[in-house]
């Protein structure tokens, strides 16, 4: 009995797929795929609850402290229940992938959904997006841990995990798997490839199972002229501006909450609070804001061009109240929102320098608004074309769509070197993409690269004795170690006694310790091997001697260092 | 195949730091059941080969092994000249006449190989002479002959008179060391070894006096016990 589970349990080491784990991996990310998209249902029910819920509330005139109730709540229970960092999610999934092989803790898998829950039921503006992926993510880790296998197998689950929520949530398995492999992973080979776009078919299975086979935003047939090409131009600036606006904010907003003293989930509630007072001058600020892109995208959205375009801002200044100050969930909802608001400004600007031209309706450039705005804030162009593309099941807009996405994605990049998910982790230093130098240095540790072939000389010794030592060596470094604790003292090289080789009277008149040099510079086992040849490179130097515990344990050189590097980057690159 | 971690490392020269974590990031196919790792050695070799690596599944390197044996423990000078063997009263007059009088004396070495022999010895004579001063020369070919000797050896030559060598003092020689080696690393370890006793006064003044076989080995052992002590204090 106890052998049958076992066997279950490492289905890794069964003879068919020992040597090409392919058809496990797509097997494993089926199960992977239906349990996150299970996890964005959820969340996405529970959220539709919790607003019907609230809904008899929301004309009460307290009701602007809603928001600032569920932000709270969603912060405590981060803080203290779970003891996890409040924010969206996306760049834990990212650094983990890129650092630990994939690996996320397995509460990680419901934290975000209850925390964004409560922030956005509340009217927080936020989307529950991020959460999804963090949960679909650590779903796949955990799935991939019990299996017990191995980190790239474990990497390729995680994509799965956040192709299946996606896929799920917002009904686009093809926008899934690229915003899997664009934003998460970071690289595109078949071996992840696979895997990932059979999940996002699951995840997307498991929404039209309890949902329908509904898209998120029906939309009309559009005619798409000439003109409304050369417009889209103008609109990738303004959704660049307004992607560029949002990620400062953010910053910003996150900046001034962290000088505020008050413990996080009291500035969560500060935070909450304004936004619910904006929310009763304009409630389509408030939650994730789907119903107003639904009536924009219609065309029927009533407010006139000034509301609009205050609501592009106000919706801004929402979202980073909510997430700079501490709520819980994620950017693309709003990225949305806005999106759709600045599309259908510059519509109503066009229409009114332009009266004259026929202009496709106000409901095309909301999408082309969200796409714009998804591809900036992200800088992953196809993310947002796709996106965009599948919720609305709209073909015809697709030669604009590519003209704001790309055009968006550039301007952005040039403002904002990182995107918005990457940009703590690059400030950081934790932005490992694979195949990068970065990465392979990262993998290297001081330790695989030790140089063992030293000799280890006293101070004591005379320079006769020691010139014994050298012609049995094979290296140009004697490092010198204290005979009684073992310390390390220094190091000799051999030019340092070049001078008095041929000179036998001072054979035995100088001592080790004397011609050594002291002040050298070590490196510890656990340094960072970027660290390393960073203080190499300053000081010109192409050996360290390696110290534990104030101990010599090696050499490490470069030439060592090229040598190994190459190999891990050839395996790192073929796979 | 089952072998285990350091096993692997070392068929792969690598250290087993770096092979454990390949396992655990899945870049090499090898499954690991506690220290065990599990792999198909055809699948390994290809996937070795497609990453530029060496990997070969008899043990270790044979090759390097030999090598380093061979580095460690050379022959003794002693066992050496055992093997070539002392012989007195050569006669000749000039560096050709002697060498061809003692080539002739070589004990299994046929004949067209002695002519070969004589030959490169001349050679290298003629580059510059092997006459190291104190009356003694060490002829020796430039090039190692492995097809002419198997172990190394050095004959001693005791010459019926001095013959003049070009040696660097211009002394005429009297005693001739012949020393032929398989490779050049042996060549090069009984010379330094050599040398080390012609450089003593003492052992030249009694070459001069023409010993007999046991007493010469015996001087030749007791040089050379000290010589080892010499070196065994310094790796210490």
């Amino acid at each position: 009995m106890l052998k049958i589970f076992m066997a279950w349990h490492y289905p890794a080491q069964w003879k068919i797929f020992r040597s090409d784990d392919r058809l496990l991996l797509i097997l494993i990310g089926i199960i992977v795929g239906i349990c996150s998209g299970l996890a964005a249902f959820l969340l996405n029910y529970s959220l539709v609850s919790l607003l019907h819920w609230l809904h008899p509330y929301r004309h009460l005139w307290w009701a602007f402290v809603l928001p600032a109730i569920g932000a709270a709540m969603s912060s405590l229970f981060l803080e203290k229940i779970v003891n996890e960092g409040a924010g969206h999610g996306v760049p834990e999934v990212i650094y983990s992938v890129s650092r630990h092989g994939g690996l996320m803790r397995f509460r990680s898998s419901f934290s975000r959904l209850i925390a964004s829950c409560l922030t956005i039921g509340s009217g927080g503006s936020a989307g529950p997006e991020a959460p999804v992926v963090m949960s679909g993510g650590a779903i796949g880790s955990n799935i991939a841990q019990f299996f017990e296998l191995n980190d790239r197998q474990r990497i390729t689950l995680v994509g799965c995990g956040a192709a299946g929520a996606i896929a799920s949530i917002f009904n686009a398995p093809v926008a899934a798997m690229v915003f899997a492999m664009e934003v998460i992973l970071g690289e595109w080979s078949s071996v992840h490839i696979v895997p990932i776009a059979i999940a996002s078919v699951a995840g997307a299975e498991i929404s039209r199972l309890f949902q329908g086979n509904q898209i998120a935003f029906s939309h009309r047939q559009f005619h798409i002229d000439f003109l409304d090409i050369m417009a889209s131009f103008g609109l990738a600036v303004l959704t660049a501006a307004a992607s560029i606006l949002l990620t400062r904010m953010l910053r910003k907003m996150g900046g001034v909450s962290r000088k505020v003293p008050m413990p996080i989930w009291g500035r969560a509630a500060v935070g909450g609070c304004a936004v619910g007072l904006l929310g009763i001058f304009l409630p389509d600020v408030l939650g994730e804001g789907y119903d107003a892109i639904r009536a924009m995208i219609e065309g029927l959205y009533a407010p006139g061009i000034m509301v609009v375009a205050i609501g592009v801002l106000a919706k801004i200044l929402a979202t980073s109240l909510t997430l700079g100050w501490g709520g819980s969930g994620g950017i693309f909802a709003p990225a949305l929102v806005i999106g759709s608001f600045v599309g259908v400004t510059y519509h109503r600007l066009l229409a009114l320098i332009l009266p004259s031209v026929p202009w496709v309706n106000e409901g095309c450039y909301a999408l082309l608004g969200m796409a714009g705005l998804i591809s900036g804030l992200l800088q992953a162009p196809l993310t947002g074309m796709f996106l965009i593309f599948e919720i609305t099941g709209s073909y015809e807009v697709m030669l604009p769509l590519i003209i704001v996405s790309a055009l968006s994605t550039t301007i952005c990049h040039s403002f904002e070197p990182a995107s918005f998910y990457l940009r703590d982790l690059v400030e950081r230093g934790q932005l490992l993409r694979p195949r990068t130098d970065a990465k392979v240095l990262a993998d290297l540790t001081v330790r695989e690269l030790l140089e063992k072939d030293c000799i280890v000389v006293r101070p004591n010794m005379l320079l006769r004795e020691f010139m014994h030592v050298v012609q049995k060596s094979r290296r140009n470094y004697y490092p010198v170690e204290d005979e009684k604790n073992g310390r390390f003292l220094g190091m000799i090289h051999f030019d340092d006694i070049r001078p008095y080789i041929f000179n036998t009277i001072m054979y035995d008149t100088v001592l080790v310790d004397q011609v050594m040099d002291t002040f050298v510079d070590t490196v510890q086992l656990d340094d960072d091997l970027k660290d390393v040849l960073q203080k190499m490179d300053a000081k010109g130097l192409y050996s360290m001697p390696v110290i534990s515990n104030g101990c010599f344990v090696g050499m490490i050189s470069k030439a060592t260092i090229l040598d190994r590097y190459r190999k891990e980057l050839m395996v790192q690159t073929s796979l | 195949m089952r072998l285990n971690i350091i096993e692997v490392a070392r068929r792969l020269e690598l250290p087993p730091g770096t092979v454990e974590r390949w396992i655990r990031q899945g870049r090499i196919p090898i499954q690991k059941i506690g220290h065990d790792c599990i792999f198909e050695a055809a699948a390994l070799e290809k996937w070795a080969r497609n990453h530029h690596l060496c990997f070969t599944i008899t043990d270790g390197n044979p090759d390097k092994k030999t090598e380093e044996t061979g580095a460690g423990d050379h022959d003794s000078l002693l066992s050496a000249m055992k093997r070539g063997q002392v012989f007195y009263h050569i006669t000749g007059e000039g560096v050709q006449a002697v060498l061809t009088a003692a080539v002739e004396k070589l004990p299994d070495l046929s004949h067209p190989k002695k002519t070969i022999l004589l030959e490169k010895l001349l050679e290298r004579e003629h580059l510059t002479s092997t006459g190291i001063g104190n009356g003694i020369a060490m002829p020796h070919p430039r090039t190692q002959p492995s097809d002419i000797v198997v172990e190394p050896m050095v004959s001693t030559f005791f010459l019926a008179q001095p013959v003049d060598y070009n040696a660097i003092d211009d002394q005429p020689v009297s005693v001739l060391f012949l020393l032929l080696s398989p490779n050049v690393k042996s060549h090069l370890h009984l010379l330094s070894r050599l040398s080390f006793c012609v450089r003593d006064d003492a052992f030249v003044s009694f070459l001069k006096s023409v010993p007999d076989r046991d007493p010469f080995f015996r001087k030749v052992a007791d040089f050379e016990e000290k010589l080892d002590k010499a070196e065994y204090g310094r790796s210490q």
